[in-house]
C-alpha cells in the first residue's frame, strides 16, 4: 500500500511541476498584460512540436532540444506580441480585456488548425530522454517523468531567481504593479509586455518538449493543460508566481492521489478534471483571491 | 463615397501611388483573355453530381481519421471520373468539417442539402454526429450513406434515407466477445473513454461476455485524459488479476496508456494481454508514438484481411501508399467504397433522385475494396436495416515492432486466422 502511495505521489507531483510550468506563464502574462490568454494550451502545443523537430531535423540530444524549443517559443510567442497585441498598449483603445480575450481566443482556434496542416493530425513522439524506469523497492517512475519533473523544477527554480534577483525581473514586477511608476522610473513597459509574454511562451513551449516522450505530441494536446492552468491560476491567486507554482503541483498531486484512492474505481478517471475545478471552487468559497492573492493582480 | 473613391484611385490605399491607366488596361486584358478557354467551349460541360462529404478535420474531433477518410474519398472521386464519371456526369464531392460536434454536423448536413443540394450525403466518424446529421437527411430526403459509425442506432432508427457500409458494435462486440471467451481469458478490464462511442462498446462487449459468464470489470476516463498511470496501477493491483486489458480510447490517450501500461509492467506482458480497440493501433504513427510497448498488442481490423484482398483492394493500398506514403486503415477503404457505392447506385438507377439512389443502393451487388457490397431491408434486428452485414472485421496480434498491420497474424475469426492460435502471450 505504501509503494502504490509513493509510486501515485511521485506521478502527481511530476504533472503537477508541468501544470505549475504552464500555469506560471499564465500568470505572469496576466499580471503584466491583464488578459487572459487563452491561446497558452496552444503555445504549449508549439513548444513540444518545436522540440520534436529540433530533434528529427537537426539531430539535437532531447535535454538541449528543450532548451532550444524554449527558445524558439519565446521568439514565436514575442512574434505574436508584436503582431497581435500591440493595439492593447494604445491608450485610445476601449475595452482591452474584451479584444483581449477574443484575439487569444481566435488565436488558439488558428495554432490548432495550422498544427494539423503543419504537423499533421496524428500524435508523433519524440526519442525518449532517457529509456527506461527507475525502480526503488516498489517504486517505479520512468526516467522520462523523472526528467520532466526534474527539468520543470529546475526552470522554475532559475526563474524565480531571476525574477528576484535581477534587474529585469524586478523590472518586470514594476510594471506590473504599476505601468505609470515604471515609466517615471524609466522602465520600458512596453518591452517588458513584449518580454513578458515572450517568456509565458517560453515556459509553456518548455513544458510542452518536456511531456513530449510521456504523452506523445497532438495540435490538440493544449486543451486540457489550458483549462488546468486557468484553474491553477485562480487557485494560487491572479499574478502570484510562487502561488502558481504551489497550486500546480498541489493539483497535480491532489488529481492523481483522487484518481488512486476514490472508492470507486470506475469514477476516477472520468471526473479527475472535473476535481480540479471542484478544488477551485471550494477555495473560492473561502478565500476569494486564491491561495495567496492578493485584491490587486501585480505579479509577486 | 463617391469621392472617397475617386481619392483612392488617384493616390492608392495608404498613399500608396496607384497603377498607371495602362497598366490598369493590361491586366484587364490579361484577365479577359484568361477566361476565353471557358467561354470559348463549344458546348457547356456536363453538370456535375454533387456528393457531400461530412466527418471531422479538427479538434475536437477525430480529425485523423477524418483526414485519411477525406484522401480516400478524393481518390475515389478521381478514379471515377477518369472512367468517364457516371451517367456521362463529373462527381464532385464537397467537404464539411463537423469537428466531432453534433451542432456543426446539423449545421453541415443542412448547408449540403439547402445550399448545395447534394444527391447523397456519406462520411463521418463520429456516432454522435452522425445521429445529428441523420436528422436533417431524413427531414430532407437526402441519401445517407455512414461510413465510420458503429452506434447501432444509425441504422436501428430505421430511417429509409441512412445507410451503413462500416461495421457496428453488435457485430464488433459479438467478435471480440467470442474470441475472449474461445482465448480462454478469465477475468477482463475494460477501459473506455466516456462518451458515447466508448460506452456503446463497452455495453456491448460487456453484454456478450456476461452472457458467456466470462468476469469482467467496467472502467471509464475523461475522453481528453492523457495520463493513465494512477488507474493502470490500479488495475495492476487488482485482485484477482486481470488477464485482458481490454482499451477503447483516441489516439492522444490510447499511445500514452498504452506505453504506461508496458512500462509499469501491467500489459502486453505473459500475465496481462493488451488489446486496443478503436482502430489506434492501425493508424500511421502507432509503431512511432508506442515502440516497443506495441508488440504483442491485439486490436481489431476493420478492413478486408490481406489474405482476402482483391484486385481493387491491392490497387487502392498501392495508390494509397504512393500517394500518402502510409498504409490505408479500414476507415479510409470505407470512404473510398462509400463514394463507388453511391456512384453505382446512381448509375444502376439512371437517376440522382433520392428514391432512386435508395433503391440503387437496397439492391446493390458490387465488389469494393471491402468484399461484395450488399445492404439488408431486414428490420430483424433494428439495426441490421440499410447494414452492409458483411462488413469484414478480423482481430490480428502483432508480433514483431514497427509491422504492417497488413502483415500482423490474424487470430480471429477463423475464416480469416492466419495462425493457428488465438492469443500469443508475449515473450520475455
Amino acid at each position: 500500500m505504501l509503494d502504490y502511495f509513493l509510486i501515485q505521489s511521485a506521478n502527481g507531483i511530476v504533472i503537477g511541476v508541468i501544470y505549475a510550468l504552464i500555469a506560471t506563464g499564465l500568470t505572469i502574462i496576466f499580471a503584466l498584460l491583464k488578459i487572459v490568454n487563452f491561446a497558452h494550451g496552444e503555445l504549449y502545443m508549439m513548444g513540444g512540436y518545436f522540440g520534436y523537430y529540433v530533434i528529427t531535423l537537426a539531430g539535437v540530444p532531447p535535454l538541449p532540444a528543450v532548451v532550444a524549443a524554449m527558445a524558439i517559443s519565446f521568439a514565436f510567442a514575442v512574434a505574436i506580441e508584436r503582431g497581435l497585441l500591440t493595439p492593447l498598449y494604445s491608450p485610445g483603445m476601449e475595452r482591452k480585456s474584451d479584444y483581449g480575450i477574443l484575439i487569444t481566443f481566435g488565436l488558439a482556434v488558428f495554432l490548432r488548425n495550422i498544427a494539423i496542416i503543419i504537423f499533421g493530425p496524428f500524435p508523433l513522439r519524440p526519442p525518449s530522454f532517457f529509456d527506461g524506469d527507475l525502480v526503488l523497492g516498489g517504486l517505479i517512475i520512468s526516467y522520462d517523468r523523472l526528467v520532466a519533473a526534474g527539468g520543470g523544477l529546475l526552470i522554475l527554480v532559475l526563474l524565480i531567481f531571476f525574477l528576484n534577483r535581477t534587474v529585469w525581473g524586478q523590472a518586470l514586477n514594476a510594471v506590473s504593479q504599476s505601468r505609470e511608476s515604471a515609466s517615471i522610473v524609466g522602465i520600458n513597459s512596453e518591452r517588458m509586455y513584449m518580454f513578458a509574454f515572450g517568456l509565458g511562451g517560453a515556459l509553456a513551449g518548455g513544458a510542452g518538449a518536456l511531456v513530449a516522450p510521456i504523452y506523445s505530441l497532438s495540435p490538440s494536446m493544449g486543451l486540457v493543460p489550458d483549462t488546468q492552468a486557468f484553474v491553477i491560476v485562480i487557485l494560487g491567486g491572479l499574478g502570484s508566481v510562487s502561488g502558481s507554482i504551489i497550486a500546480g503541483i498541489l493539483l497535480g498531486l491532489s488529481e492523481n492521489l483522487f484518481i488512486a484512492f476514490l472508492p470507486d474505481p470506475n469514477r476516477g478517471p472520468s471526473y479527475a478534471n472535473a476535481f480540479g475545478l471542484f478544488i477551485m471552487m471550494l477555495v473560492l468559497l473561502f478565500r476569494p483571491t486564491g491561495i495567496f492573492g492578493r485584491h490587486h493582480a501585480a505579479m509577486e | 463615397m463617391t469621392g472617397e473613391h475617386t481619392k483612392r484611385g488617384s493616390s492608392g490605399i495608404n498613399g500608396k501611388r496607384a497603377l498607371p491607366r495602362r497598366d490598369v488596361l493590361a491586366l484587364a486584358s490579361a484577365g479577359a483573355a484568361a477566361t476565353l478557354p471557358v467561354f470559348g467551349r463549344p458546348a457547356r460541360a456536363a453538370e456535375p453530381v454533387k456528393l457531400g462529404w461530412v466527418g471531422p478535420l479538427s479538434p475536437p474531433g477525430g480529425y485523423a481519421e477524418g483526414l485519411l477518410m477525406k484522401y480516400a474519398s478524393a481518390m475515389a472521386a478521381d478514379d471515377i471520373n477518369k472512367q468517364g464519371g457516371v451517367l456521362g456526369r463529373p462527381i464532385e464531392i464537397l467537404y464539411q468539417d463537423t469537428r466531432g460536434m453534433a451542432a456543426e454536423g446539423t449545421a453541415a448536413a443542412e448547408r449540403l442539402c439547402v445550399q448545395d443540394k447534394v444527391a447523397a450525403i456519406f462520411g463521418e466518424f463520429h456516432s454522435s454526429v452522425a445521429l445529428a446529421e441523420m436528422e436533417v437527411v431524413h427531414k430532407y430526403n437526402v441519401p445517407f450513406l455512414a461510413c465510420d459509425v458503429w452506434s447501432q442506432e444509425v441504422t436501428a432508427k430505421g430511417y429509409p434515407q441512412v445507410f451503413r457500409n462500416s461495421i457496428t458494435f453488435p457485430l464488433l462486440d459479438v467478435m471480440i466477445g467470442d474470441w475472449i471467451v474461445a482465448a480462454g481469458f478469465k477475468n477482463a478490464a475494460l477501459l473506455c473513454e466516456q462518451d458515447d462511442i466508448g460506452l456503446a462498446w463497452r455495453k456491448g462487449v460487456a453484454d456478450v461476455l456476461t452472457a458467456h459468464k466470462t468476469p469482467f470489470q467496467l472502467y471509464t476516463a475523461d475522453p481528453q485524459a492523457t495520463d493513465f498511470t494512477a488507474q493502470v496501477l490500479r488495475l495492476k493491483a487488482n485482485n484477482p488479476p486481470f488477464d485482458l486489458f481490454l482499451v477503447l480510447y483516441g489516439e492522444a490517450g490510447a499511445y500514452p496508456m498504452t506505453r504506461e501500461s508496458h512500462s509499469l509492467g501491467f500489459a502486453p506482458t505473459a500475465n496481462t494481454a493488451l488489446f486496443v480497440s478503436g482502430g489506434e493501433a492501425v493508424d500511421p504513427t502507432f509503431w512511432k508514438n508506442v515502440g516497443k510497448a506495441g508488440l504483442w498488442l491485439i486490436c481489431e481490423n476493420v478492413g478486408l484481411p490481406k489474405s482476402a484482398w482483391n484486385d481493387k483492394t491491392k490497387a487502392f493500398v498501392a495508390a494509397f501508399n504512393a500517394k500518402y506514403k502510409t498504409d490505408p486503415p479500414g476507415s479510409a477503404m470505407e470512404a473510398y467504397d462509400a463514394v463507388w457505392n453511391l456512384a453505382e447506385a446512381i448509375k444502376n438507377s439512371g437517376s440522382t433522385a433520392p428514391e432512386a439512389i435508395i433503391h440503387g443502393l437496397e439492391t446493390l451487388h458490387w465488389v469494393g475494396t471491402r468484399g461484395l457490397y450488399t445492404y439488408s431491408t431486414s428490420k430483424d434486428p433494428a439495426w441490421a436495416y440499410h447494414q452492409y452485414m458483411d462488413a469484414p472485421e478480423s482481430i490480428l496480434q502483432y508480433n514483431a515492432q514497427d509491422q504492417s498491420s497488413f502483415d500482423a497474424p490474424i487470430v480471429w475469426p477463423k475464416k480469416y486466422a492466419t495462425v493457428p492460435y488465438l492469443y500469443k502471450k508475449p515473450t520475455a
